[in-house]
């Protein structure tokens, strides 16, 4: 019952117009104006909710306990956060490239809900199914690096320029394990529409086939959603928050609540599609629906974030780019060939 | 093994995570300070013998008092601290020979304005020299001190420690 709860809204929806005599093309698009609404809700409540669950669980790991002032147990903690920060005062400073500085903060947020729009949730659950998904996916998250650098520029600050600065650089260089070690995934399924790859999971997760894979796309998604211990981008100690320094506010709210978590948010749900199955349920335990697997799988990824978050401190610019380059990119190639050779050596037996 | 240490790291955050947590629900409980914790200033005013070897013990003039000779004998009318000077050293304590002057673990004495910061310890009138008996000039005063010290006490104690 539950299993089809959101897919058969949208029937029902696409019914309910068909049968009030709305043109097809019309009724098309109202239903995709529905389904990017519900991913712009999804994201934006998902961030609500992860700002507390981040306090939180850094709190645990320094054993204090964290916001529970407001609310039951502190939950209305990033409601007052946001009250806060909306009635602050929208400071610019001089000389800011001022179109460029106010639009960066309302583009960062764009690319992580695009690429939540390709996403599949559950089983038929996706509001775009693409079938060069992966490549979309990859194409359109890694146009923040130009925003976060917008950012730097336009804000007329030593700091928000090296600020993005180290952003293009961190995020031009980690874009590439990340992209090699999803080939493997890609190679084995010979597709790059996500439902497919979910569905060529059935019989093993490819954390299990890719286990390489793996862990290099979870670094480097570390590294892309500039989260500790590669967050050199907004390196408090060295340069004051980056190219977050000129903004005050909502629009620091927007880079540092939003995005962040947006775009934690689609690393974590590109892990959960690539290596650990989708929405599949583990041991055929299928009586859970299939968005809830999705679900608890994209929050024990961002759990495993979260932790190695508040495990290590920050590593030096000169190891951040050595680690990338030689470390990382030779591992995803080493990887690749393992895998060619593999798929053409089971090809051979005739598995 | 390589990356060994990582794992360890992750191992002991996820002990503290699930470990025993450290803090208090800080404005609603506290924890107990130690029996010789540097708190607010507590004076005895019945024990005070106005001698001043505090205010002259003070490396930064934060004693003020002042004093008053009644009958015989010396009578404090005012003891003021200029708690925004002080440095907790603990040199008045160490000085008074009566153990009039005591350290208590209160420690948050903070204000939203600076000229309220400032602790009255004693702040009460000397009594007039012909309502003392000449022979006991020292028992009136005395009788009346708890009642005037528990009021001084209050008039010191106007925010910091009630409010919480």
């Amino acid at each position: 019952m539950g299993e089809t709860i959101f897919v058969d809204l949208t029937a029902w929806l696409r019914g309910l117009m068909g049968g009030l005599g709305v043109p097809d093309l019309y009724n098309e698009i109202i239903l995709m104006v529905v389904k990017m609404t519900a991913v712009i809700l999804f994201v934006a409540l998902n961030a609500i909710w992860l700002v507390y669950m981040e306090r939180k669980l850094c709190a645990y790991i320094q054993s204090r306990v964290g916001p529970r002032h407001h609310g039951p147990l502190g939950l209305l903690q990033p409601i007052f956060d946001v009250v806060k920060l909306m009635t602050k005062e929208i400071i610019l400073s001089k000389n800011v490239d001022l179109v460029v500085f106010l639009l960066a903060p309302i583009l960062i947020v764009v690319p992580p809900i695009v690429a939540y729009g390709l996403l599949p949730f559950g089983k038929g659950m996706v509001a775009i199914d693409m079938n060069i998904g992966l490549f979309f996916l990859v194409a359109v998250t890694s146009l923040s690096t130009i925003i976060f650098w917008m950012a730097g520029w336009a804000s007329n600050n030593k700091y928000s320029l090296l600020g993005g600065m180290r952003v293009v650089a961190q995020m031009v260089s980690y874009e590439l394990p990340l992209v090699l070690a999803m080939l493997g995934v890609v190679m084995i399924t010979g597709t790059m529409n996500l439902s497919g790859i979910v569905e060529a999971q059935n019989g093993i997760w490819f954390i299990f086939t890719q286990p390489i894979a793996f862990l290099v796309f979870f670094i480097a998604g570390i590294a892309e959603t500039n989260r500790p211990p590669f967050d050199l981008v907004e390196g408090e100690s060295e340069i004051i928050s980056g190219p977050y320094t000129e903004y005050g506010g909502m629009g620091f709210a927007m880079f540092y609540g939003l995005a962040e978590f947006a775009n934690l948010l689609v690393i974590s749900s590109m892990c959960v599609v690539l290596f650990l199955g989708g929405w599949l349920a583990p041991f055929g335990w299928d009586f859970i629906p299939s968005w809830v697997w999705f679900f608890l799988k994209l929050y024990l990824v961002i759990f495993l974030f979260m932790w190695v978050r508040w495990t290590y401190p920050r590593i030096r610019v000169d190891q951040l780019m050595t680690f990338g380059w030689k470390v990382l990119v030779p591992l995803t190639l080493a990887n690749i060939f393992i895998t060619g050779t593999g798929i053409y050596i089971y090809r051979a037996i005739g598995w | 093994m390589f990356g060994q240490g990582l794992l360890k790291g992750l191992g002991i955050t996820w002990k503290r995570m699930l470990g025993k947590k450290q803090t208090v629900n800080y404005p609603y409980a506290k924890i107990e300070m130690f029996p010789r914790y540097h708190g607010r200033f507590l004076l005895d005013v019945d024990k005070c013998i106005s001698c001043g070897l505090c205010a002259n013990a003070c490396p930064n003039k934060v004693i003020q008092l002042e004093k008053q000779k009644v009958g015989t004998k010396q009578y404090l009318t005012k003891y003021v601290m200029r708690i925004e000077y002080c440095l907790f050293c603990g040199m008045c304590v160490e000085a008074c020979n009566k153990d009039a002057l005591k350290f208590s673990s209160t420690i948050d004495m903070n204000q939203y304005r600076r000229s309220w910061v400032r602790l009255t310890l004693v702040d009460r009138p000397a009594p007039k020299v012909e309502e003392i008996p000449a022979e006991a000039p020292a028992k009136p005063a005395k009788a009346e001190a708890p009642a005037k010290a528990a009021k001084a006490e209050a008039a010191a104690a106007k925010a910091p420690d009630k409010e919480g």
